[in-house]
């Protein structure tokens, strides 16, 4: 009950935990990398063994990186109903599109097979094993650090008028601008709930009393973005910020054995995720 | 003939518990406000003010220790929050932010609307709090809040909270980001909120002159504990405590610690302002 208005703590995505381990100290772009590379095999991966194997390895990981493992669980939990309306519905009408294996149950369109099984298992599993990975990621580095990764990789695409350096921006800003909201947000609940506003008690059908009960909080989070916005603008521009002009870094990446051996490291733990049998 | 409305006893919060970032925010607070007293805190950045206030409307319930106000302990978790919130009115940082309807009225209106009081109630609670913060009922409650100065903005929603008619009002830091006028005039109104009304009144400031002005005790917090108690004559009277934990204080007792440092007989204790006109008049032989 005392955590009734603690949102900023169920916010994980934008937050660092800088324990400054190996993880932490890798080149944020050979270890966006490493993570798209793992993300794939994930991806692609569907035996029971392969993903057990990436579950391990991301166990592993959290350990490597010194970030306690219920930061992780804590990003599933909210997936949880996702993910079993997922399986359920996957349960329910796959059987046509995963063929073959044992055939346990049918009824009408309903095929259980063992294949299916194999689907519902592995996609759960997936899931979980991509957030966290991306929790491991997101938690080792810090928004500017995983932006100026993103923007070099993305770096080729300017040949073709992508604009790489705007985009980059762009997500720096949503990222950073994520805990801030939720502390204004979280402010602006007890402000009106100290007026005597109370949020989410109406019954769920009553979306229209529910949506009404938000108003005090939207309506003033919107006033507090843009002016917060209008305050960047300035703030940018007063450091000489030029959309579209070429610009210098201060931090300068310079990749490391360290660093290869991550990506090399990544490569086989994909390449055996995907040839493991079974 | 003292009646306490407001206790806390070894009262202490941590934040982010069980994660790195934990924080101890309160460390065994024990505190006591008496009914129609005007209690200012005051303590450094990151000293647990804005923690301890949360704690009187139950927007955070102890984690350790108790609260207890007027009667009900904020610890029980089947304590009618609704009702503690309309005894205490608890006006936040900056708390123009919180207005979101489009009209003077309707917002100052939101708090008893949402207590389901009948529309004349509502409208004669409008009409009360709004002439208590110094805002004509006839003359604003039309007017569209985007419009207002950010002195009028403050004051409607100083208003919103008093509309509830609460027993208790806690501002933190009412005053902050108002020019000087703004503030004079705010402060007045809370003064007279406090001796007319009969309202018991608990702020927070870093500005000493109006702690000074206003307050009849002084709870100095620092690294979550409240350190020190007393009138603000003994606390500004008390040098090594005022510099241990960082406090400024108001400039008159600035001047008269400088004086009796060059070695001249003052009292830095009498530091109103006539009061230190007077001692330095008579330093000068008028």
């Amino acid at each position: 009950m005392s955590a009734e208005f603690e949102l900023t703590r169920n916010i994980t995505i934008g937050q660092y935990l800088p324990t400054g381990s190996v993880i932490h100290r890798l080149d944020p772009r050979y270890k966006v990398t490493a993570f798209v590379i793992m993300i794939l095999a994930i991806a692609v991966c569907n035996t029971y063994l392969g993903n057990l194997f990436a579950l391990a390895v991301c166990l592993v990981m959290f350990r490597l990186s010194h970030i306690p493992l219920h930061y992780g669980i804590s990003g599933v939990k909210p997936a949880v109903p996702f993910i079993i309306i997922l399986a359920i519905m996957q349960l329910l009408f796959y059987g046509e599109i995963a063929r073959g294996g044992t055939i346990y149950f049918q009824y009408g369109f309903v095929t259980i097979s063992s294949e299916v099984i194999r689907l519902v298992v592995v996609s759960a599993m997936r899931f979980v094993e991509v957030i966290f990975l991306s929790s491991v990621l997101t938690l080792s580095t810090s928004t500017t650090e995983l932006t100026h990764g993103m923007e070099r990789l993305l770096g080729p695409l300017e040949k073709v008028k992508f604009p790489v350096h705007a985009f980059a921006l762009i997500i720096t800003i949503a990222i950073r601008f994520v805990p801030t909201f939720a502390m204004e947000m979280e402010k602006m609940m007890k402000a009106q709930a100290s007026r005597g506003a109370d949020f989410g008690t109406g019954e769920w059908w009553r979306i229209v009393k529910r949506t009404k009960d938000m108003f005090p909080i939207i309506i003033p989070l919107f006033n507090v973005a843009l002016s917060r916005a209008e305050d960047l603008i300035l703030a940018m521009e007063a450091r000489c910020y030029t959309p579209g002009a070429a610009r210098t870094r201060y931090a300068h990446y310079r990749a490391t054995p360290k660093d290869f051996a991550a990506v090399g490291i990544c490569m086989i733990l994909a390449i055996v995720m995907l040839i493991i049998p079974w | 003939m003292k009646q306490p409305i407001l206790v806390t006893e070894h009262l202490s919060h941590v934040y982010m518990q069980g994660t790195p970032m934990e924080h101890r925010a309160l460390d065994d607070v024990s505190i006591q406000i008496d009914r129609g007293e005007c209690i200012a805190i005051i303590g450094h950045t990151g000293s647990g003010k804005s923690t301890l206030i949360q704690h009187f409307n139950g927007l955070m319930r102890p984690q350790s220790g108790s609260v207890i106000i007027n009667g009900m302990n904020v610890s029980d978790p089947k304590l009618d929050v609704k009702a503690l919130r309309r005894q205490v009115g608890l006006v936040f940082q900056n708390p123009e932010d919180q207005i979101f309807e489009k009209l003077v009225g309707d917002d100052v209106a939101y708090g008893p609307f949402k207590m389901g009081l009948p529309i004349e109630e509502v409208r004669r609670r409008v009409e009360w709090a709004m002439e208590l913060v110094g805002l004509s009922f006839e003359e604003m409650k039309d007017r569209p809040t985007f419009a207002l100065s950010g002195g009028q903005k403050r004051k409607v929603a100083l208003a919103g909270v008093l509309s509830l008619q609460p027993k208790i009002l806690v501002l933190d830091e009412p005053t902050a980001g108002l020019d000087p006028r703004s503030r004079n005039e705010l402060l007045e109104r809370i003064k007279r909120l406090n001796t007319e009304e009969r309202l018991t009144v608990i702020f927070v400031s870093h500005n000493m002159e109006e702690v000074a002005h206003l307050a009849d005790r002084v709870y100095v917090m620092a690294n979550g504990r409240a350190v020190c108690e007393g009138t603000p004559r003994s606390i500004f009277s008390n040098q090594e405590l005022l510099h241990t934990h960082h406090i400024g204080t108001p400039e008159s007792v600035d001047i008269l610690y400088r004086l009796r440092a060059e070695g001249y007989q003052v009292d830095p204790g009498a530091y109103s302002v006539d009061e230190a006109a007077d001692q330095i008049a008579h330093l000068i032989g008028r």
